[in-house]
This record gives C-alpha cells, structure tokens and sequence, in this order.
C-alpha cells in the first residue's frame, strides 16, 4: 500500500511539472535493462536465487526531498551516502546508545546523612545502669528516631562510557532507521509554526488572557496536525531545529500531547526513536550526520598517507546550482 | 506517511518520466499518497543487545535460591572451604621452593625491544601509511604508529612470504628470517643502535639519522667544529654502543650491523677471539728476545 502511494505521489510531483524535471536530472541507480526487459518467449525468472552473471551493485546513495513546511511541498532533491542515512538496522548498537544515555541522565543525587553526619552533642544519652531502660550510647545511632541512616543513598555519578565510533554509528542507525520508514521529514531552513495573523495580532494588543491563547493554540496545533495525520493518534512528531523558534517551542510546549520541539543540542538517539516521525531542518540533518561520523573520518594523520575519501554530506541535485530556477 | 521518494519508486518514475508522456495526476491520487496509515509503535520496547553479550555476574552466598548460597561452591567443610591454599604448597613436605631455593632472575635492566613484523610493514605499505620510497628508520616508524618508542626496535618474520615491497629500513635487531626475506624482496637492512632517549630524539627532530658511527680521531675534530660552528641548531648526536655484547652485535655482518664495515679481512665480530697468526699475544717480546741476545755471556 505505501508503495502505491508513492507512485501515486511521485504521479502527482510530476503533476506540479517538479517531478518531471527532477527525475529527469537524478542519476538514480536503476536496474541493468536486461533484468528489465521481459519477453513473451522468455522463460519466467526465478528470483529465488540471482544469477552469477548479474552483477551486485549496491545502493552507494539515497535520495531526500527537502520539503517546506507546512504545505510539505517539495522543494529540492538531495542525495546522502547510504553510510549516512541507509544503514542496517542495528538493534544492539541502538540499545547501547539508549542506555548509555539513561546511565549519564541519571542525576545520582540521593544523600542521607550516616550517623557521623547528623548534628549534635555525642553526649551518651542516659546511664549505662539503673535506668531500667536499655542501654544507649548517643542520639545519633541508626536505631535512634531521628538518627543516622545506616547504608543510605549517597551522592553518586551513574555514567558510563560507551566508545565514540559505536555512538556514532547509533545516531545514523537511528536517522536510516526513520529514513527507511519514511519517518524522517526534512524541511527548508528556518523552520517555524506559522499561526493566524489575527490571532497574533489580538495576543500582542493583550485582548486575550494566557489561559484563552494557550487553548487555542493547543487546539490550533492539534486540528493542524490532526489533520496532516502527525498528531497524537498517529504517534505524536519531534520537531528538530538549530536554535529556538518562539511560535513552534511555545506551541509544542502547550499541545505536549501532539509533539515536541527540540533544538540540535538537546536531540540524543533516544528522542530520534521516540515518537511517529521526526521533522528536521536541512542544515539539522547536515549538522548532526557531520557531528556523528568518527567511524567514517580517520583521524590519523600520516604524511604522504592516503586518505579514504569520506562520503559526500547531502549533494544537492535539484534545483541544479546556477541555473534559473523557475 | 509523509511524502518522500524511496529510491526504488524513483527509479521507476525516472523510468517512465523518460518512456511515457506524463498524464495528468487526479486529486483523488493525490490524496490517496497523503493519507497512507501506518502504526505507530516505538522501536524502544524492542531494542536489546545481542545475545552473549552480557555474562551477568555470579553473586555467591546471597541466597539458596541462586544456587552458590550456603557454602559459595566451596563444598562442605575442610581447608579449601575456608581459605586458599599456596600453590606451591606439598602436604607438609618441604616444597622445591624452601628445598632448592629460587632458580634464575628477571634482568629489569634488559632493553626492551619494540617487535615489529613483516606483515605489518607490508599492510602499513599497502594503506599508504608507510613511504617505501625513502629510507624507513626509528623515526618513520613511530610516526607511522607502527610501534611505540621502546629501547629499539627488533623486525622479525612473521608474514616473511607477504614482504614484496624492495625497503630500505634501520632497526635495532632483525631476525634472521627476516633479513633474508627483506633481501629476498630486493630490500636492504641496517642494524643500528638506538637508545630510548635517542629514538625519542629522533622522532621528536632533535636528532639527525644516521647509519654511521661516531667520527673517531683526530683527522675529524675540524669538520666536526666547522660543522659545529656554522650550523644554527643544536642536534643531539646518535650514541654508539659500549657495552661489549652490542658492540659485537653490530659488527657482525650476519646481522647487517652498521659497525661491520671496521671488520679487517676474516676479522671476527667477537672482541675476545682474535685472528690468530696476525698480531703477537704480547707487543714487545720481539725487542726483549733480541736484547737478551745481545746480553748472553755464551
């Protein structure tokens, strides 16, 4: 079924004479003519195995449509190495990540005071003998009310270390995964919630109380999203920016239920695995694939080494740079 | 769904973009393509690591349950269940160690040496990581990271088939395999002596390489000043051995020793056993034969 709704789509890109062109111009790895051409006389192919004399030439790049937001019209064509945004699924190596994460979360700042610690005289409470009453050293003891904890929590760091290139290669895990999935939406720079303009308007003239602009907004957000199948019944979306955008972060704080907002620096593998979809910024995506390839990137240097030529970030194929774009 | 291109569609559409005139899309189409559902659960609950990988710690004694409770595995009771017993240990009679004594040292004082293998200079030649053209001394080596700075550096022969590069290298010590299969590939092989100090010299630049000794006797005091004199930086010369095992070491032509050229036509590399029959034991037993001669009464 997604399938058939992609060539729709592709079908209705072309409509907006966008397709067309762009495909025209993208040197799309397509499949030798040989294994294409079926003929009448040709005996049925079983794919079950494939043949010696056909050649194995694996995927090397992968297509992403930027996108505006949010008509989600598309805009331009950029390719990606596979080793960026279409590797294997790794479900080890994203647990690894996600729970290093949670290890280095942790705050680790329980602290009961042990009966060294609790303030007071050490003065021994009553007598030894004659009392009638058992025999007690000082307040402070574990079994005294108002004593020392005995093997209480203290202070502690819960981290733990993970090495970098396995962290790396869980945040593009994590990227291709949603990629695969059609789950990682890419969008124009400057990403931000557009909202009415009369309801602006009324909020800056201060006719709306902040309770009357938190409910709209939230159920603005809500229909919107509702109805671009993002919102809660289809699992929420994480919007991921560079830096702070006021309508979409004060928006997506108030209708939580529907999405988050996050800015780069605040992004770990976790919430790329969290909710239905994830909405970037182009230079986002650039961004974070760039900060996370030290398994890709030697950082040996050697005079007179050859380096391994590390795969191209996002090659723009469409529009085609320096030519009108119409 | 949100709309994006997967490779294979757009593949196909790049196909028919090329063979078929593009018809004009129906809105119904178009909205099929957007309202295409998928489930939403998240990966999270699924995420796991591969199986083995975790070995969970056995916690002795802490519980009947876990199975290493009430005696930890130790069985039942006796010396071994309550501490260990020394490995050297007889049943009471007097162990080889108390009877014969400790056997042999350890000499902390030996050089270390850092091993390098064939296989390895070939693969580091092959990455490009390892310049084949130019002498490989100490230096080249440890920039390579190839080995770490030790007291030397010691080739041996392991992957001895692989080397097929002609080099030219200076180590410390090679092993016999190793420089006939350096000499087999059309290589040469220099053995020279290094200190620590004077590989980090030279891997540091404050030192030059050299396969020569230090210039020795008067003939070189003024070139050696001249040099001195003009150059405008210092350089830490490379030491010489004095020890008398190195000395032979690197006298031996066997081992490409860099002091071999001083050896005189079937001079031996050993500092002990001369070349009999060249030189007399004693320098003046000639001169006091010919005096006592001189002063016989018969």
């Amino acid at each position: 079924m997604a399938g058939k709704g992609m060539r729709c789509l592709s079908e209705a890109m072309r409509g907006l004479s966008l397709g067309a062109p762009t495909c025209r111009t993208v040197p799309v790895r397509t499949a030798p003519l040989i294994s294409r051409r079926s003929m009448a006389t040709e005996a049925p192919v079983s794919n079950i195995t494939r043949s010696v004399a056909e050649q194995w030439t694996p995927i090397t790049t992968v297509p992403v449509t930027v996108h505006a937001f949010p008509t989600l019209e598309p805009r331009s064509l950029e390719t990606y190495s596979a080793k960026h945004l279409y590797l294997p699924l790794r479900r080890d190596i994203l647990h690894l990540a996600v729970v290093y994460e949670g290890d280095n979360t942790r705050q680790g700042t329980a602290q009961a005071k042990t009966r060294w610690e609790v303030a007071g005289s050490h003065r021994k409470v009553r007598p030894q003998k004659g009392s009638g009453r058992a025999r007690v050293g000082t307040k402070q003891s574990p079994i005294q009310r108002g004593g020392g904890k005995s093997h209480g929590p203290r202070n502690r760091d819960f981290g733990t270390s993970l090495n970098r290139k396995v962290y790396d290669l869980a945040w593009r895990t994590a990227l291709s995964y949603r990629y695969r999935r059609g789950e990682l939406i890419v969008t124009e720079d400057g990403l931000d919630l557009p909202l009415p303009e009369d309801f602006l308007q009324q909020a800056q003239d201060g006719l709306l109380t902040r309770e009357l602009e938190d409910a709209f907004i939230q159920k603005y957000v809500g229909e919107m999203l509702g109805a671009m199948q993002w919102g809660k019944a289809h699992g929420r979306t994480t919007f991921i920016t560079g830096d702070e955008r006021m309508n979409l972060f004060t928006a997506m704080e108030v209708a939580g239920e529907n999405g988050t907002a996050l800015q780069l620096q605040d992004v770990d593998v976790k919430d790329l695995l969290e909710t239905g979809r994830i909405v970037m910024e182009r230079s986002v995506l650039k961004e974070m694939i760039r900060q996370h390839r030290s398994d890709l990137v030697s950082s040996i240097v050697v005079p007179g080494m050859k380096h391994l030529k590390e795969p191209a970030l996002g090659t723009v194929l469409y529009p085609l740079p320096k030519s009108p774009v119409a | 769904m949100p709309p994006r291109l997967p490779f294979a569609q757009a593949a196909q559409c790049c196909r028919r973009a090329l063979e078929v005139p593009p018809k004009q899309p129906s809105l119904v189409s178009l909205f099929a393509a957007l309202s295409v559902q998928t489930r939403s659960a998240s990966i999270l609950a699924s995420l796991s690591d591969n199986k083995g990988a975790y070995h969970k710690r056995i916690r002795r004694g802490r519980g009947a349950s876990s199975g290493y409770g009430k005696t930890a595995g130790r069985g039942m009771k006796g010396t071994k269940a309550r501490n260990k017993v020394n490995p050297w240990f007889q049943g009471g009679q007097t162990p080889l160690i108390f009877k014969h004594g400790q056997k042999g040292f350890v000499n902390h004082r030996a050089p270390v040496m850092a091993e390098l293998n064939l296989d390895r200079v070939q693969a580091w030649i092959d990455a490009g990581r390892l310049d084949p053209t130019r002498t490989i001394t100490p230096r080249e080596l440890v920039r390579a990271g190839l080995v770490g700075i030790k007291d030397g550096i010691k080739l041996l022969a392991r992957g001895k088939n692989e080397i097929k590069t002609p080099i030219d290298i200076v180590v410390s010590r090679a092993s016999a395999a190793a420089i006939l299969a350096v000499e087999a590939a059309g290589g040469k092989i220099t053995t020279r002596y290094y200190t620590k100090a004077a590989i980090k010299n030279l891997v540091s630049g404050k030192s030059v390489h050299t396969d020569k000794p230090l210039p020795f006797g008067p003939e070189h005091v003024e070139s050696v000043l001249q040099q001195a004199r003009t150059s405008r930086k210092h350089f830490y010369r490379l030491p010489d051995p004095t020890s008398r095992w190195d000395i032979e070491y690197y006298r031996d032509p066997a081992h490409r020793g860099y002091l071999s050229h001083t050896l005189k036509t079937g001079e031996s590399p050993s500092l002990y056993f001369k070349v009999p029959g060249e030189k007399p034991l004693m320098g003046k037993r000639s001169k006091k034969t010919a005096d006592a001669s001189e002063e016989r009464l018969f």
